[in-house]
């Protein structure tokens, strides 16, 4: 049973100073958020005059379209006619423009032939991949365009007839009853547009024709010149939503989905030039806020060592494990995502000692309670464990879902929050339960608790 | 042992023991009525002044002035300051780029000759003319869609811990859990709305670090009472003397933990904000406090009287008088653990108040109060063979 308990304590230990070391060695630290660290700003202009109302809508699309690969906590303002997009834990400037790269409007095409283009533009925009061949008769209306697909053959499209704002906004789901489709719905005044362009396929109009035997016009989504999907028409006239079904695996619907999306960029934007942003709150607010916590948490230290005596080495110890926990896997983090610990984090975290700091009061407490009815250290101790683990897995797991279900759902700094509200109280419980609990078992035992009357300030009795 | 068990004198001697004997459950309505006069408060100010929202949620005016040696961010800082804007509530950042170096400056919206006046005290002050600056509004960036996804998923969030707590421990904790939770963010948006302070991003993470705090808490004050009910289910212990007897046996850890989660927050603002002088610090770490102030206050007397009550309600008779003074000491003595009840405190409780009608096995000649306790944990801790493997 000791060498258990050994085993797990030393262990703990040997893991959590390894990842620290491991961390500091490659100079893997947490990335500091905007106000505290600065970052990278992408100034984006819409390339025709845009309403306000359109750049605000811009700016939701960027903002759920820069979380959606992953980029967090961006800050996406309206500044006069531009949209400024403020990257945090982004050092280089060319980085930041290639991930802001998210404008394209979605364009709906007639498909017009699946192998090429007689149009001799369309050789121009996919060199190499063409091979005109004017044996198809074909229309060749200017505005035709031979274009890749996404699985890199090719199909010729007619010119656009619509763009993807005929669709309601974020309205676009999976479905899921016979094979993945997308059900996306069409918002009243792009019915019109979208049932236009439908006609003519499903009629197989020469704009629209029927590309082999036996299957209606298909209509291409395009999204940066690149076919997206080419749906047949199944019917002339669509109500308040499309279903697109085919063959789809579930990524591929996803990806669809996520096209049809954002693909309700109002005007096509560019982006102007890219700045490096100073921190808004400055070194000497982290500095502040480091320092101030730091005593606070000196304070909280001193106030349970009066308290608590010897047992309170074993809160230092586990404070200290968990504060470097924290730190590796808020590194961690970073190194694959980018969540930037902001002005509002640090102070979290600090809040998060007190939590923390509660398991091993519950558990003293207990322990107190124990001795005072007669209990011997040695016996009081796992009992004590016993009783305090359900509780605090019980409060902690609250703090988990409501973590998960933030994170899950939410964006943003909400996001954020929920990560390291998530970190610290998953380190909480692997602390309580892998240092914590060997270190007060085997102190409980150690001949220097047997030696001693009083513990806790409680008189122990002799077994 | 005798030296243990002997009450202390002194109220801190008391509680240092875990014998205090307090009443919470009589002092019910007191903790009731002292949060709904300030739910109240918060709604009434609500409604009148409303919430002083940020830049982030409001949008602006935003300067771009050129920044030079002579003009940076502390040099805008005191134009702002000269001008009377306040500069908690703007956002002052140096850009840079191969070909522009501007300083940044965002506040919240202020009328246009404020505005006209600030421009050319940055051109007077960066030594460029004021066509070099360029004045524009500056959008929100936190849009309607965060919040409403932000809110989604704490109602989301608020359902699933509902069922939690309702199976992990019963629905009525659920429901009282979740009351205390709310009492404490209204009072925390109350001081807020009361004060005018500037609602910020920041500041939404210290209503949802709260929020988290406050159920936690209440969770850990629930979980004895849970324990205590199991314990008591043998001798129909009426419910608000459970309550009572655990709250007076979580009393030391809730005011341990209260210290420990506030004294580094009493930090960040006495000695960040006041004495570092970061000013942004101040009101996050203000809200921050009141919110956990009020947590602990509500899982006391706002939680466990609500549980009490609605338990009360659920059909379990109150047989008898609620246990007080030395008779309720004696419980939460005697109930510390599963372990031996010392003679002495059994002794100190008299038949007295027991008005019970006697049919439980509680009827015999001792007191129905601390007899069935006794009996309950009447064997010794038996000492932990000694086993090596």
């Amino acid at each position: 049973m000791n060498r258990r308990l050994w085993f797990s304590l030393i262990g703990v230990v040997l893991i959590v100073v390894v990842a620290l070391v491991g961390n500091l060695a490659t100079g893997n630290t947490p990335i500091l958020g905007l106000d505290l660290q600065g970052g990278v700003s992408v100034i984006l202009a819409p390339v025709e005059p845009a309403s306000s109302d359109d750049l605000i809508v811009i700016r939701d699309l960027i903002r759920n379209e820069l979380e959606n690969r992953g980029i967090a906590e961006p800050d996406v303002r309206v500044q006069g006619e531009t949209i400024v997009v403020d990257l945090p834990g982004v050092r280089d400037q060319q980085e930041a423009l290639d991930a802001v790269d998210v404008s394209g409007v979605v364009e709906l095409r007639p498909v017009l032939n699946f192998s090429d283009c007689p149009a001799p533009d369309a050789a121009d925009s996919v060199p190499g991949d063409s091979v005109p061949a004017d044996s198809v008769p074909e229309p060749t209306a200017p505005g035709n365009e031979l274009l890749p697909t996404r699985d890199g053959s090719v199909q010729c499209v007619g010119p656009a007839q619509g763009t993807g704002e005929v669709f309601v906004r974020g309205s676009a789901d999976l479905t899921g009853d016979s094979g993945w489709g997308v059900a996306v719905g069409l918002r009243s005044d792009g019915q019109a547009t979208w049932n236009n362009l439908a006609n003519q396929c499903y009629e197989m109009t020469p704009t629209c024709p029927s590309t082999q035997p036996g299957i209606r016009g298909q209509i291409a989504i395009v999204l940066d010149s690149v076919i997206q999907s080419s749906p047949q028409v199944n019917q002339p006239n669509f109500g308040d939503s499309v279903a697109i079904t085919g063959s789809f695996s579930r990524g591929e619907a996803e990806d669809l989905a996520a096209v049809l999306n954002r693909g309700a960029f109002p005007v096509e934007v560019e982006a102007q030039e890219a700045r490096t942003v100073s921190a808004s709150a400055g070194a000497d607010s982290l500095n502040a806020a480091i320092i101030a916590g730091l005593i606070g948490v000196a304070l909280v230290l001193t106030f349970l060592v009066a308290y608590y005596r010897w047992l309170a080495l074993v809160i230092v110890g586990g404070l200290t494990i968990w504060a470097m926990m924290v730190f590796s896997l808020a590194a961690f983090v970073s190194s694959w995502t980018n969540y930037a610990l902001s002005l509002a984090g640090v102070t979290g975290i600090i809040v998060a000692v007190g939590v923390t700091v509660d398991s091993y009061v519950v558990f003293f407490e207990r322990i107190k309670d124990e001795l005072r009815n007669g209990r011997t250290v040695k016996n009081a101790a796992p009992r004590s464990f016993k009783m305090t683990w359900r509780t605090i897995w019980s409060a902690d797991l609250v703090s988990v879902i409501g973590a998960l279900i933030l994170f899950w759902l939410s964006v943003g700094s909400v996001r954020g929050f929920a990560l390291y509200l998530g970190l610290t109280t998953i380190c909480d419980l692997l602390v309580c339960y892998f240092f914590t609990r060997p270190a007060v078992l085997l102190l409980s035992r150690s001949k220097l608790m047997a030696r001693r009357e009083r513990v806790l300030g409680v008189e122990v009795a002799t077994a | 042992m005798t030296a243990n068990d002997a009450i202390a004198t002194s109220g801190f001697g008391r509680l240092f023991r875990g014998q205090t004997a307090i009443d919470f459950y009589g002092h019910r309505r007191v903790g009731l009525i002292i949060a709904i006069v300030v739910i109240v408060v918060t709604l009434l100010s609500l409604s009148t002044r409303g919430l002083n929202l940020g830049l982030d949620f409001e949008g602006g005016d935003a300067w771009d002035v050129p920044a030079s040696e002579m003009f940076g961010v502390d040099e805008a800082e005191e134009v702002l300051n000269d001008n009377g804007i306040s500069t908690t509530g703007s956002r002052i950042q140096r850009r840079t780029s191969e070909t522009t170096d501007v300083i940044t400056v965002q506040v919240e919206e202020v009328p246009a000759d404020v505005a006209l006046a600030v421009t050319d005290d940055f051109a007077a002050a960066a030594g460029v003319t004021a066509q070099d600056i360029s004045f524009s509004f500056t959008s929100s960036t936190w849009g309607s869609e965060i919040t409403e996804k932000a809110l989604r998923a704490l109602i989301i969030f608020l359902i699933v811990v509902s069922i939690f707590i309702s199976i992990r421990f019963e629905w009525r904790m659920a429901v009282a859990a979740l009351v205390a939770m709310a009492h404490d963010v209204v009072v925390t948006v109350g001081v807020y709305s009361v004060l005018q302070f500037e609602v910020t991003p920041a500041t939404v993470i210290a209503f949802l670090t709260i929020l988290a705090y406050s159920l936690y808490d209440t969770i850990v004050v629930f979980d004895r009472i849970r324990e205590n009910e199991g314990k008591y289910a043998g001798v129909r212990m009426p419910y608000e003397d459970v309550v009572n007897i655990s709250m007076n046996q979580v009393l030391m850890r809730s005011i341990n933990t209260s210290l420990s989660s506030i004294l580094p927050v009493i930090s960040l603002l006495l000695i960040g904000a006041g004495l570092l002088g970061a000013d942004t610090l101040a009101e996050f770490a203000l809200a921050l406090l009141v919110g956990m102030l009020s947590g602990v206050y509500s899982s006391i007397f706002v939680a466990t009287p609500l549980l009490a009550t609605l338990k009360a309600d659920a059909g379990r008779k109150t047989r008898r008088e609620r246990l007080t003074g030395d008779d309720l000491r004696a419980a939460v003595i005697g109930a510390g653990v599963t372990g031996r009840v010392s003679g002495q405190s059994s002794s100190k409780s008299k038949g007295g108040d027991d008005l019970d009608d006697a049919k439980a096995a509680a009827s015999s000649n001792e007191t129905s109060v601390v007899q069935p306790v006794d009996r309950l944990l009447s064997h010794a801790p038996r000492p932990r063979k000694k086993k090596r493997r």
